[in-house]
């Protein structure tokens, strides 16, 4: 039977959620004038936001599988299995960034008739500089909370959606000023 | 015995060795079974060091295991994104919209998973009768509870987006800002009822199949939030703007 406390456990997770999204939506709207540049970019946004929270969700649910069984040591020298999936983190953010960016310019070229090669180019920077920064901060915070005992699986969800969307709409951004600087 | 005879006899012999690593990696052979049991291996620890162990390659087995589902994954958010295309000139000139939207897809995305798992772990408990499912106590009070955070979520959400925006110099009027807390509310409210009511008709269903609706319920709900959240939010905005 749900009690008081569930109630309280709920609302707090939701307004911590909420509270983070808040702050990704608060740099969407400092940088409206860079992305306004890009036609179609809204079409890009949902799809690379949900992309930066699953490869660090599956990222940090691996090591912790792996942690907690002992198969993996949280240490960032010599570790067959770390240096594994930092590669597949990058191959997988280079190949879904290009697929994501042909999305969106052939359904802004077609639904929308915005002509916007650009969108292709600036997946893929976005998806590298965001890889950049949020696969080393997953690993580290996961390897961390281990070593302090605590187990990674019940802080990390929350903590990548919230740490992507930012990463991620930093990265959007200065990837369209790389990309106009191309 | 001694300790190290005891050691001795526990030692995978030879032939067994050569027989498993010729074996392909995703074909569970007849002795792994024993040997899990023999050496007090866990599932979890069996399956990682198949899956993650010295002579598989870590980041290929990754790479091909994520790449389909993370492809569909991002392209049906993306799909979500066709609605935003269609309200930009909306969300770039009303400031509260374009800052209350990533929060609104985290937070239904979060209401998918606590649903879905609530609901699942009532079922297993008997919690929820079957046959009379919409009159159990349970989940109307899950109902209950789902819709009371919802509420107050899309309110501090809407309160919260129009105040950044105002500090970003976004003007206050009293008009705007009830279609924005509207839009917050309804939206919420509109996804978090769909979402309990896919949850409730779908997990009865695969759970009188004696499948477990978890592994069924957490990826379509927040599927669900993805691609709702975006369409139903841009709806809003034509309805109240448009």
């Amino acid at each position: 039977m749900l009690s008081k406390r569930d109630f309280r456990e709920i609302l707090t997770a939701e307004l911590i959620s909420v509270t983070g999204g808040l702050f990704a939506g608060f740099l969407l709207a400092l940088f409206t004038n860079q992305l306004e540049l890009v036609p179609g970019i809204f079409i890009l946004i949902p799809g690379f936001l949900e992309l930066r929270g699953n490869i660090s969700g599956s990222l940090s649910a691996r090591l912790g599988s792996g942690l907690y069984i002992g198969a993996l040591k949280p240490r960032f020298r010599k570790n067959r299995v770390l240096n594994g999936n930092m590669l597949a983190s990058a191959v997988l953010v280079v190949v879904v960034s290009v697929v994501l960016g042909l999305v969106a310019y052939l359904a802004s070229w077609f639904f929308f008739g915005l002509y916007s090669p650009d969108l292709v180019l600036i997946g893929l920077l976005a998806g590298i500089i965001s890889n950049v920064i949020e696969v080393p901060l997953t690993i580290f915070t996961t390897f961390w909370l281990f070593r302090r005992g605590h187990d990674p699986a019940n802080i990390m969800g929350p903590y990548v959606t919230t740490t992507g969307d930012i990463i991620s709409i930093v990265s959007l951004v200065m990837a369209i000023v790389l990309a106009g600087m191309v | 015995m001694t300790e190290k005879e005891g050691r001795k006899e526990r030692r995978i012999p030879q032939h067994v060795i050569s027989k498993i690593r010729r074996h392909p990696r995703k074909k569970f052979h007849a002795h792994l079974h024993g040997l899990r049991k023999q050496y007090g291996l866990s599932k979890m620890t069996f399956f990682y060091m198949k899956e993650y162990g010295p002579r598989s390659h870590v980041a290929s087995n990754i790479v091909k295991e994520s790449i389909k589902i993370l492809i569909l994954a991002s392209v049906l958010s993306s799909v979500g994104g066709f609605g935003l295309q269609e309200i930009q000139r909306h969300i770039i000139a009303i400031v509260p919209l374009l800052v209350l939207l990533p929060a609104l897809a985290d937070m239904i995305g979060d209401f998918g998973t606590i649903i879905a798992s609530k609901f699942t772990t009532a079922l297993f408990l008997g919690h929820i009768k079957l046959d009379k499912w919409w009159r159990s106590r349970n989940l109307q009070v899950l109902f209950h509870v789902v819709m009371a955070v919802a509420v107050i979520a899309a309110v501090y959400n809407g309160v919260l987006a129009y105040g950044i925006a105002y500090i970003k110099g976004f003007a206050f009027s009293a008009e705007t800002f009830i279609k924005v807390m509207e839009i917050s509310l309804f939206s919420t409210l509109m996804l978090v009822g769909l979402i309990f009511a896919i949850s409730v008709v779908a997990g009865i269903r695969i759970y009188r199949r004696g499948e477990d609706p978890n592994n069924f319920l957490i990826p379509i709900t927040t599927s669900i939030a993805d691609l709702g959240s975006l369409l139903i939010f841009s709806g809003m905005v034509l309805l109240f703007f448009g």
